[in-house]
């Protein structure tokens, strides 16, 4: 697994992450919902414990430890839907009732 | 019964109404034939032998040639007849069932060791509570110092009910080879009544519950919640003791801690069983239950709610009563409350558990962002219990109100003695419980 100790490897990732966050912006922009500050953290946050559940699932995995994998990965993973619901309704705030839907 | 009347025929809902009628005549007999059942399997459980204390004692006392028991108290000779000391049994209620070990005495009055006869603790609490290492460490303690409760038997936080079982257990073996062979009387350990902030707030709730039904419904709402949070704080979080199946079946098998210790559980059990018996809604389950309050703090993030089909609720909850049925069983014919457990409480209260109450507790609190308390309509045992106790009050009081309508007729005349003994050939008289369904639709939340 040497790939994941490889600079490509986070590059990818960087990458990943880069587009996830524009797609974030660019939907949120065709929906016509504003997005101060508050909800770029809010939703960062969300993205950052998000990437951690499925990190602890993978190097917990990767070293042996399948039932901390498992129940961390239950643990977490279930914190972060509830975080994701929560996140959802604050992040939907201030909505624009038609929405922009210029997408293209 | 169950024809449907011709002015009925083609009217909607006349084809279901006595199907459901129907239904709910036979729910109190099958929860009479359930109580049958699991009775008969508490005697069964109850007659079967218990395990051999022989080859614990002659571990405890390796040299020894021949073991004997002699008014309670085992003894140990080597093979020129020489005695090597003395074991007893001791047994205690824990929080899986009973727990049974003995304890070996040297004829010096030391501990020779203590072994584990019988154990029904989950592995979690046994893993956690560390007995047999705590065991081997009781040898060479004096008979003074175990009734002081000087050598490390004290109960473990987390484990409180399996490691007080054991302390309980060891103080009682010691006390009988003591007496027996020693002439010694330990002294009895102090045991003080423990009434703490647990039992005001389980007692605090299930009042809060009293008085919300005199309240209008904006503060019986709010003071719901306050409720539920409290119960979720301090019956959930802090001292992860809500009610299970596993508490339930330990009552039916008589192996709940000691009242002295375990008050809060009593209350808890005491509080469940009087008011489903009386209400429609039991209170612990409205006002008390943590896991009710997650899962209602988690709906309140909930997103768009969706309507589990009537079909498909009567399956699942058919399937609960099943499996409630099946794990009661198990529990009460192996004597063993803890098999009972299938609850995902322990994992969100204590993050303990084995893996398939993790497993359940993320579908249960993912589900419950979608259907009101899934967890509480579709899974918990005490609704099961809840409603069986329900169907036989409603039972009784149909049948008090068919008989006390017999008795007007009579007296008024309207009914010839010779035809009136018979219940089924008077009509009953309207009654608000009378010949009424349930009270809640399969797939109604109970919240």
């Amino acid at each position: 697994m040497q790939i994941f100790a490889s600079g490509g490897f986070w590059f990818l990732e960087g990458i990943l992450f880069v587009v996830v966050v524009l797609a974030f912006r660019a939907w949120m922009h065709d929906r016509g919902v504003p997005l101060p500050a508050w909800k770029w953290a809010v939703f960062l946050l969300w993205l950052g414990f998000a990437a951690f559940t499925i990190a602890f699932v993978g190097t917990s995995f990767g070293e042996g430890e399948p039932t901390a994998a498992t129940r961390g990965g239950l643990l977490f993973g279930t914190a972060a839907v509830i975080g994701g619901a929560a996140a959802w309704r604050l992040l939907m705030r201030g909505r624009e009732p038609g929405g922009r839907h210029t997408a293209g | 019964m169950g024809a449907i009347p011709p002015a009925e025929q083609g009217r909607p809902g006349a084809r279901c109404r006595p199907r459901a009628r129907r239904r709910g005549a036979r729910r109190p007999a099958v929860t009479l034939a359930a109580l049958l059942l699991l009775a008969a399997a508490l005697a069964w459980g109850r007659t079967r032998p218990g395990p051999a204390v022989e080859p614990h004692v002659r571990a405890i006392f390796p040299a020894a040639r021949t073991v004997a028991p002699r008014a309670g108290v085992w003894h140990a000779w080597n093979a020129d007849g020489v005695t090597l000391g003395w074991a007893a049994p001791g047994r205690a209620g824990g929080y899986g069932g009973p727990l049974a070990l003995v304890v070996g005495v040297d004829t010096l009055g030391r501990i020779a060791g203590a072994r584990v006869v019988e154990q029904r603790e989950t592995p979690t609490f046994w893993r956690l509570a560390r007995i047999p290492e705590r065991l081997e460490g009781l040898a060479g303690a004096s008979l003074e110092e175990v009734g002081r409760g000087d050598r490390g038997l004290a109960a473990v936080s987390g484990a409180t009910l399996s490691t007080r079982a054991v302390e309980r257990s060891v103080r009682d073996a010691v006390t009988l080879v003591a007496g027996e062979q020693f002439d010694l009387r330990l002294p009895a350990p102090p045991r003080p009544f423990e009434f703490g902030l647990l039992e005001v707030t389980v007692l605090a709730l299930f009042a809060a519950g009293l008085a919300a039904g005199r309240l209008r419904a904006p503060a019986r709402r709010r003071l719901r919640w306050a409720a539920q949070l409290t119960g979720l704080v301090v019956l959930g979080f802090w001292k992860d003791s809500p009610i299970t199946l596993a508490k339930l079946a330990g009552l039916f098998s008589g192996f709940l801690p000691d009242v002295r210790t375990g008050l809060a559980v009593w209350l808890l059990l005491a509080g469940f069983l009087v008011t489903s018996a009386l209400r429609d809604r039991n209170l612990y389950c409205l006002y008390a239950c943590p896991f009710g309050a997650a899962q209602r703090v988690v709906g309140l993030v909930g997103i768009r709610r969706v309507r589990v089909p009537p079909s498909a609720a009567r399956l699942l909850e058919a399937t609960r009563d099943i499996i409630v049925l099946g794990l009661l069983l198990a529990a009460l014919v192996t004597l063993q409350p803890a098999l009972a457990v299938y609850e995902p409480f322990a994992p969100l209260f204590s993050l303990r558990g084995e893996t398939f109450q993790w497993v359940l507790l993320s579908v249960v609190l993912v589900a419950s962002l979608a259907i009101p308390a899934p967890w509480c309509a579709f899974l918990c045992p005490m609704r099961t219990i809840e409603r069986g106790i329900g169907d036989l009050r409603r039972a009784v009081r149909q049948r008090a109100v068919r008989r006390r309508a017999v008795r007007r007729r009579r007296r008024r005349g309207g009914v010839p003695a010779a035809a009136g003994g018979s219940l089924a050939a008077t009509a009953p008289a309207p009654h608000r419980d009378a010949g009424r369904p349930p009270p809640r639709r399969p797939g109604e939340t109970p919240c």
